[in-house]
């Protein structure tokens, strides 16, 4: 009955010793690769619009702290992002759209793409009235670029 | 192997001995042969060691007290400024440097027989002190560094223009991984700084002192430097000199040399440091290193083929260079002679109208999206001055290898044409770009913002 299994003893150990020890080296290499990837949570936060009327009508504000701007009408809110496509430089406004310093992608108002090395158009991001009440942008969620929140 | 014929005990005793034979060629001795590249890199080393470690005594690699650190090193530490302007300037001599060894390297034909594996291994240094330098670069947390590396870091993450057209960038992101990596976050920040501190100091040091140690040992093992064939059989003392004293006072002197011009230029030219770091305000124009600015021009055309597509391909060639070409014939000789010179002086000629013709179009006409509005970035990816140029310069090597049945003319040729490339793209990069990456004559015309 013992002969059964052609294996003997000492194979095993052997074989069993190799077997754990790869183990034990891939899953150390794993969890030590690991670390160089930590998980990114709340990097898109919302952002709360204290008082959307204090921007001003028909024009493009740029939030300095969230690289965005904010455009205002007589209708309603919207807001895109001001980083470029292309390489992530923060945009400046130009009359009739966007322009990049590092390598001069332009926009146009819709964040449609003109010219230059830009893959993208700009993200539109979604703004609507939290639970409560108050008025926020969320870079989570893109939207279209015609697509407002109609405060007035 | 070069002869090891003194008496054993000087060996012994004698660590210059263990870094070189006891006797060298007539030859390797030859000041326009090397022109001591190689071993001025080793010292700029040592300085860039000896100066690191001071600046590291008073560096802290934090967002909040990094550029108070450094203007604390330059103002109040004593002797600071002299410390961290011979660092800087001894990293911008390795970059210069390591690429004029380079050029000696391939020009002299140094790779071939069974040197191909040291080439590799040179290879791999010129990568690794290109990326010391932009790592360092961040460093100092300022405007110039936190661009710079936030443009780096989106080149890294270039792939995804290419995921994007496929579609496919939710379920498969190299890009994104590549630069999550790097920066360990979205966008550059305490996270960066910590990874680019430690690769700084640790991960790429520790890799080139290996790294030199090897390439070092294997000119011995590969009989001491590349020389003509005519010398090939050299055996014993034949032609050759005691390295010791007269290599070691030489190289002595060269060291002294060394410290001293870079000890020159610190005390002549402080090193830069600009405002604070400002996400929300990018320097226009935001230039990456002087020596990152070929790439800098080719990614303005597209961020995928420029910044990814072409360097990678040009870092294939260099690798694989020793094993495409094995004309053993032509070690040891500039230029292989003047079958070869006439090659690359023909493709210089050429690779530069090619180039400077492109980029006329390019700066006067506009490119694919000026002329037709909505193009496709398929495009717009594919199809420019970068692609072009490396496209038919592949073309065109492969043609005259094909002619002229010889692997080194077309190594000679390919290498000829893709460096006068990126010295154009580089000059351009550094001088005649301004704001909004628009052409300009010269600094003068700059708008003022």
């Amino acid at each position: 009955m013992f002969n059964m299994h052609p294996m003997r003893r000492r194979s095993f150990i052997g074989k069993a010793a190799i077997g754990l020890a790869t183990l034990t080296g891939v899953v150390a290499a794993i969890s030590y690769l690991r670390q160089f990837f930590p998980r990114l949570a709340g990097e898109k936060k919302r952002i709360v619009l204290d008082d959307p009327r204090r921007f001003p009508v028909d024009t493009y504000t740029f939030l300095e702290e969230h690289n965005l701007y904010v455009y205002r009408d007589h209708e309603g809110i919207k807001a895109v992002s001001a980083i470029c496509t292309h390489l992530g430089c923060v945009l400046e406004k130009t009359i009739d759209g966007f322009e990049c310093p590092c390598h001069g992608s332009c926009f146009n108002n819709d964040g449609e793409v003109l010219s230059g090395p830009a893959p993208r158009d700009l993200a539109w991001y979604s703004v609507s009235r939290g639970a409560d009440g108050r008025i926020v942008i969320n870079p989570g969620k893109s939207v279209q670029s015609d697509e407002k929140f109609l405060t007035f | 192997m070069e002869s090891n014929d003194l008496p054993s005990g000087i060996i012994k005793r004698n660590f210059f001995l263990h870094i070189h034979a006891n006797r060298v060629h007539v030859h390797s001795m030859k000041p326009t042969y090397t022109f001591g590249l190689g071993i001025i890199l080793g010292f700029l080393f040592l300085i860039m060691i000896f100066t690191g470690v001071i600046l590291m005594i008073y560096y802290t690699p934090s967002v909040d007290m990094a550029y108070q650190s450094v203007k604390d090193i330059v103002n109040v530490v004593p002797g600071g400024r002299i410390i961290r302007n011979m660092h800087r300037w001894a990293s911008q001599g390795m970059v210069i440097v390591v690429f004029l060894h380079l050029l000696r390297v391939f020009y002299t034909g140094s790779y071939l027989g069974k040197r191909s594996l040291n080439w590799v291994i040179g290879v791999v240094l010129l990568i690794i002190t290109l990326l010391s330098n932009f790592s360092g670069y961040l460093l100092p947390w300022d405007q110039l560094a936190y661009w710079a590396v936030t443009i780096g870091s989106n080149i890294a993450a270039s792939a995804r223009e290419l995921t994007d057209l496929l579609g496919i960038t939710n379920a498969f992101d190299p890009g994104g991984f590549l630069k999550k990596l790097l920066i360990g976050g979205e966008s550059v920040g305490q996270a960066a700084l910590s990874r680019f501190f430690t690769l700084h100091v640790i991960f790429l040091p520790l890799s080139m002192l290996i790294l030199l140690g090897i390439h070092f040992w294997r000119i011995r093992k590969d009989g001491g430097l590349s020389r003509p064939l005519k010398y090939a059989n050299d055996k014993g003392s034949t032609n050759k000199w005691y390295a010791w004293p007269v290599l070691m006072w030489t190289e002595l002197g060269l060291f002294v040399l060394v410290v001293l011009v870079v000890l020159f230029v610190a005390l002549l030219a402080d090193a830069p440091l600009l405002e604070q770091a400002n996400p929300s305000f990018a320097e226009n124009p935001a230039k990456s290193p002087w020596y990152f600015l070929g790439i800098q021009e080719l990614v303005s055309y597209s961020a995928f083929a420029g910044g990814l597509l072409i360097p990678v391909l040009y870092l294939v060639f260099l690798f694989s260079i020793p094993y495409r070409d094995r004309e053993d014939g032509y070690v040891g000789e500039w230029f292989s002679g003047k079958r070869g010179l006439k090659v690359v002086w023909r493709s210089a000629v050429f690779a530069f109208l090619l180039v400077v013709m492109q980029l006329f179009v390019i700066i006067r006409f506009g490119w694919l999206r000026d002329w037709i509005p909505g193009i496709s970035q398929w495009f717009v990816m594919l199809i420019n001055p970068a692609t072009i140029t490396g496209g038919i310069f592949i073309l065109l090597a492969e043609v005259i290898r094909r002619k002229s049945k010889s692997t080194r003319l077309g190594a000679l040729a390919l290498f000829t044409s893709t460096f006068v490339a990126l010295l154009i793209f580089t000059a351009l990069g550094i001088w005649f770009r301004g704001p909004n990456w628009e052409f300009f004559w010269s600094l003068k015309q700059w708008p003022v913002i």
